[in-house]
């Protein structure tokens, strides 16, 4: 029998998935673990693989068709079948011109047509497409390659012209005539220097929302309508976790860990969340579901748009894999090379904004978790220390809560918890 | 500068160094009395007499065998094939002989001796008769492979030839016989292991040799017409390659087509290809392509047969996915 391959789920709440490219063709021969397209799920570029070993008979899309979850995408004839027969016997699945494919083709900044939105677009810059290959690889002539290394300018960020979207040296020659040369590496996230100040007129920009920005708003407005938040903010001095920071970074120096002080928020959340179940929940109209793991969701911001990659067992880590474990998240995050576990079975989500220099902020609950906790920048104040003021690094921590499941009791006795932790970081070892 | 044909510039060259070395003979089927098959001796026997114009049985193997011991104890045979297609039954002598002699003896014996004739799809000859056979000799080390494309260039490297100390394969294509072209006055010598450009350009280079060269130029006036100037490059020697100047000019142009009358499949375009690929990967914008024949016997039908060469369309369409227009 042959083998029907159907659109698989590669994202936890993936309804359907476009085709971004397919790496593969009718004919070609596939062995198990061969990647067959760069699927776009709501939330990143997947990789989609097979399970099966065959002859691929039939494919059912064009790059740029977007398939419901479960849809036959391919057919492979198995050994000793032949796969025209098998073609001939499958028909097409949907027809490869449905309404609603034409249309997802023509989203430009979908990323149909075998190709996905580049990564880190300078705000100025135009959302370029580019023809990425199987493991992120661009498609590239070895002059294109060599040209760009010589103008350090990274691939991925220029559009091939060449056949099946090969950048060729004229396209990096563009590339660089139009300003693009050395702003290849991730963009920084610290202040920009106070630029010149340009008087030359603003030009209004259409940028057409890609399946990422219309998931973050179609989720967004689904918790805000869905969940009465509650939020309950307090300030927590974490003089002695700096210190104890610095002298254990000393030590790990020659481990090259450099541990940060959210990775400490993150493991006295792990700890936190052990002892306050009720934060470690799903909301569900019949029942709260308590989970049997802590798998705390590190939110990510990425210049499309913001990606929660989860770090399971968080409460089973040392701070040195709390930061190994984070470090590796935010690499894939940044790469586009987020499985579709590591996208899945958050119990918990932080969100951090300390790096802004942000005094406080309210986050909004990721469904169906239950709270979320929003980390602000570990700052000096002025503190009241019995009765004298003095000078502490206090940070401002703020629970949103879902007081569907949890009450504002519950949750202030949760965050009383995480001060105490964060205060006296040895509380963890107990 | 006056005007010959290519068999009259292969018979000046024989006979100018027939004239200039006695060691020299020539020795073939119909050679003699005939004026050779394709009338590249004519009037040679007449000249030279008996003793070195000899006509020969039709036994490839003995006669080339037969060269090859007279090229060792100090002749210089020029043997002439019929067909190189005929030469098939003398490749032990050539490859194990002539071409291995010289290695093979520390260096007590060298063998002076060219293996010349025709070659090539040449029009209703039929699978057996229409062989392209210079990859095979091309990969022999201890050979040289020629093969000229114009009248002045057939002249002055079988002469060359006939003057190296080594054996040489020099394959003349038979529809080329009768092409004419200017020849330079006086002594004319072409040094092997020198390609030619025959029409600059920096667009793409079309790298061809033998009678594939005509196809290739006027590819090139097409694509001229178009814009896109191509660099055109006649290898003339196949063994030694003139890696130098493919390896400049596609650093120039960036991209390269092959064209060539062999069999795709190990051709001679995939020796060549794979140098050019290893010396220069990252000059390259684009993936050689080649234009060989069709990897199948050569028909005997016309038209079949001419769906078979390589031809200005299908240069055309190889060129045209390599510039990206």
């Amino acid at each position: 029998m042959p083998i029907e391959v159907t659109m698989p789920k590669l994202s936890p709440t993936m309804e359907s998935g476009v085709i971004a490219q397919w790496l593969v063709k009718v004919g070609d021969t596939i062995k198990e673990g061969d990647v067959l397209a760069d699927i776009e799920t709501d939330k990143a570029t997947m990789q989609m693989k097979s399970y099966e070993d065959g002859v691929i008979a039939v494919i059912d899309h064009e790059a740029g068709a977007e398939v419901a979850l479960g849809d036959r995408v391919m057919v492979l004839a198995k050994k000793g079948e032949d796969p025209k027969e098998v073609a001939a016997a499958a028909g097409s699945a949907s027809g490869g011109s449905g309404k609603g494919e034409k249309a997802e083709a023509k989203a430009p900044a979908d990323g149909g047509n075998g190709k996905r939105p580049a990564r880190a677009v300078e705000e100025e810059a135009e959302v370029e497409e580019v023809a990425v290959g199987a493991g992120g690889r661009v498609r590239s002539s070895p002059l294109a390659r060599k040209v760009a290394a010589e103008a350090k300018v990274d691939l991925h960020r220029v559009k091939g012209t060449g056949p099946g979207g090969r950048v060729v040296r004229r396209d990096v020659d563009e590339f660089v005539k139009g300003g693009g040369a050395s702003k290849s590496a991730a963009p920084a996230p610290a202040p920009r220097p106070a630029a010149r100040i340009s008087t030359a007129p603003l030009q209004e920009q259409r940028i057409p929302n890609s399946r990422m920005r219309k998931t973050i708003a179609q989720r967004m407005v689904q918790s805000k309508q869905t969940a009465p938040e509650i939020h309950v903010t307090l300030d927590v001095r974490v003089d002695k976790l700096v210190a104890l920071r610095e002298s254990l970074n000393k030590e790990l120096a020659a481990e090259k860990v450099k541990l940060s002080v959210g990775d400490f928020v993150t493991k006295a959340v792990a700890v936190a969340l052990r002892r306050h179940p009720a934060l470690n929940a799903t909301f569900e109209p019949d029942a709260i579901v308590r989970h049997g793991e802590v798998n705390i969701g590190i939110a990510v911001a990425l210049d499309e748009g913001l990606i929660v990659p989860v770090l399971h067992h968080a409460d089973e880590m040392g701070l040195i894999d709390v930061r190994r474990g984070s470090e590796a998240l935010a690499a894939a995050a940044r790469g586009g090379n987020l499985s579709g576990e590591q996208l899945s079975g958050g119990t918990f989500t932080i969100s951090n904004l300390g790096m802004y220099g942000v005094k406080q902020f309210d986050a909004i609950i990721n469904l169906p978790e239950v709270a979320i906790l929003a980390v602000s920048a570990a700052e000096k104040r002025p503190v009241v220390q019995g009765d004298a003021i003095v000078v502490g690094t206090v940070m401002t921590l703020t629970l949103s809560a879902d007081h569907r499941a949890v009450d504002g009791a519950t949750a202030a006795d949760f965050m009383r918890t995480l001060k105490n932790l964060l205060e006296e970081p040895a509380r963890m070892l107990l | 500068m006056a005007v010959f044909s290519f068999r009259e510039a292969l018979n000046q060259a024989m006979s100018e160094e027939m004239e200039r070395d006695d060691s020299v003979f020539l020795m073939g089927e119909e050679v003699a009395e005939y004026d050779g098959a394709y009338k590249v001796s004519q009037g040679m026997l007449k000249r030279f007499g008996p003793r070195r114009v000899i006509d020969t049985p039709i036994s490839e193997e003995g006669f080339a065998g037969i060269g090859i011991g007279a090229a060792m104890v100090g002749l210089r045979p020029i043997i002439e094939f019929m067909t190189f297609s005929f030469s098939l039954v003398a490749i032990d002598q050539i490859v194990n002989n002539a071409a291995n002699m010289r290695y093979m003896s520390g260096g007590q014996f060298s063998v002076p001796i060219v293996f010349r004739g025709s070659s090539g799809m040449a029009g209703c000859l039929g699978a057996t008769h229409s062989h392209r056979l210079e990859a095979w000799y091309a990969q022999i080390p201890g050979l040289t492979v020629v093969l000229p494309a114009t009248p002045a260039d057939a002249k002055g490297l079988l002469k060359t030839a006939i003057r190296s100390d080594d054996p040489v394969v020099f394959i003349e294509h038979e529809v080329l016989y009768p092409d004419k072209g200017e020849i330079p006055d006086g002594e004319h010598l072409v040094p092997f292991g020198k390609a030619e450009i025959k029409r600059p350009g920096a667009d793409v280079s079309l790298i061809t040799y033998s009678r594939s060269l005509k196809a290739t130029l006027a590819a090139a006036e097409e694509l001229a017409a178009k814009g896109i100037e191509a660099e055109v490059i006649d290898l003339r020697t196949i063994r030694p390659l003139d890696i130098d100047t493919l390896v400049r000019s596609v650093s120039k142009t960036h991209r390269a087509v092959i064209v060539e009358e062999d069999w795709p499949y190990c051709g001679l375009g995939a020796g060549i290809s794979d140098r050019i690929t290893r010396e220069i990967f990252d000059e390259l914008d684009a993936p050689i392509l080649r234009v060989a024949s069709g990897d199948a016997p050569i028909p005997y039908n016309k038209h079949l047969e001419a769906s078979m060469l390589p031809s200005v369309p299908r240069i055309l369409a190889a060129v045209d996915e390599v510039v990206y227009r």
